[in-house]
């Protein structure tokens, strides 16, 4: 697995999930549960623009581009 | 008896007459255009299994709260006030709301529809295609996340076919108005990137882009505030598919004229 990508994922898990006992994969489907709320996603994109050091513009806010942790790597980190 | 009139009625189709304030009325093949648009989609909602329900044109600011309709939409709502009735109440804005008091403080057996007819009434803008009030198809589901996104998505194949068949030029796309308020960033981005609601937006007579149809997610967000459960105490989540036969009417006659209009709405299945 890409830095990149263990980096988010280890975010997602230790500090936006943050579920005792549970952790999901790089291909989990994120937003299936209710475990990201409107406040987790702003963390989400606060913490890829500090990682890819830009601006993400709303409109590329899609689940094309969230559904996953691998998914969001591949458009975000630049793998 | 003296004659019902409508005071300054302006032209709006053939058939449709409508106030500057939003009050609407339609006569021969128009009306009849729209008592069978209301019956193909009750039809539809039947053969798919959904339950039927009648409910009342008011109702209680009990409901109305319990629902957040207040936070998400304050200025839309029409009190009702007389000297010789107890409580507090509204004019409909969603006939919708009347199945999660239904269904209020119990646990479901499994998934269930419901469908339901009514007349709302919004006092938002005022244009030609928002009216004051209107009559509202729904179909409304409660069961797993997976049963009432599956729903939908077969709403919303069915609803763009009949819109092909009607010869409407109807457009489904995501939107983000949703029941409950976008009040910050975090809101609003998580409902476009879940695309909670979908509408069909059509044109009227006048080019006016307008909703003809929505097609809602809405999460756990009514069943946990009506506290609606499954089985077991396993969370229930809801959605609903909205008609506003008026504006499907209005979409119609733009571009045919109403006989037309009313043969092709009797060949929908």
């Amino acid at each position: 697995m890409n830095t990149s990508m263990e980096g988010l994922l280890k975010f997602v898990n230790d500090d936006l999930l943050a579920q005792p006992g549970k952790q999901i994969g790089p291909d989990t489907p994120l937003f299936e549960d209710g475990g990201i709320d409107s406040l987790k996603i702003l963390q989400l994109i606060a913490f890829l623009e500090v990682k890819c050091g830009r601006k993400i513009p709303d409109e590329l806010i899609v689940m094309d581009r969230f559904r996953t942790v691998e998914v969001i790597a591949e458009n975000f980190l630049n793998l | 008896m003296s004659a019902i009139s409508i005071p300054n009625p302006q032209p709006l189709h053939s058939g449709f007459q409508a106030t500057p304030e939003g009050l609407f009325s339609c006569a021969g093949p128009a009306a009849a255009l729209l008592i069978t648009l209301n019956e193909k989609l009750r039809e539809a909602a039947l053969r798919a299994g959904a339950e039927e329900h009648c409910f009342p044109t008011l109702i209680s600011e009990q409901t109305l709260g319990r629902a957040d309709y207040f936070q998400s939409f304050p200025q839309y709502a029409s009190r009702v006030e007389t000297q010789k009735r107890q409580g507090s109440y509204y004019l409909s804005p969603a006939v919708c709301y009347h199945c999660y008091a239904l269904l209020a403080d119990s646990q479901i057996e499994g998934e269930m529809a419901l469908t339901c007819c009514g007349r709302c009434f919004r006092g938002d803008t005022v244009d030609s295609a928002h009216l004051w009030e209107f009559t509202m198809r729904e179909i409304v589901f409660v069961g797993s996340a997976s049963f009432v996104r599956a729903q939908r998505e077969r709403w919303m194949e069915k609803v763009r076919a009949w819109a092909e068949h009607l010869y409407l030029d109807a457009e489904l796309v995501p939107a983000e108005d949703p029941f409950f308020a976008a009040e910050n960033r975090g809101k609003k981005l998580l409902q476009q990137l879940k695309q909670l609601k979908f509408e069909l937006r059509a044109r009227d007579g006048s080019g006016a882009d307008m909703a003809i149809a929505s097609f809602n997610l809405h999460e756990n967000f009514f069943t946990q505030r009506f506290n609606i459960s499954l089985r077991d105490h396993q969370p229930a989540f809801s959605g609903c598919v909205a008609f506003g036969l008026e504006r499907w009417a209005m979409a119609l006659l733009a571009r045919q004229d109403a006989a037309e209009a009313l043969a092709r709405v009797e060949d929908l299945q």
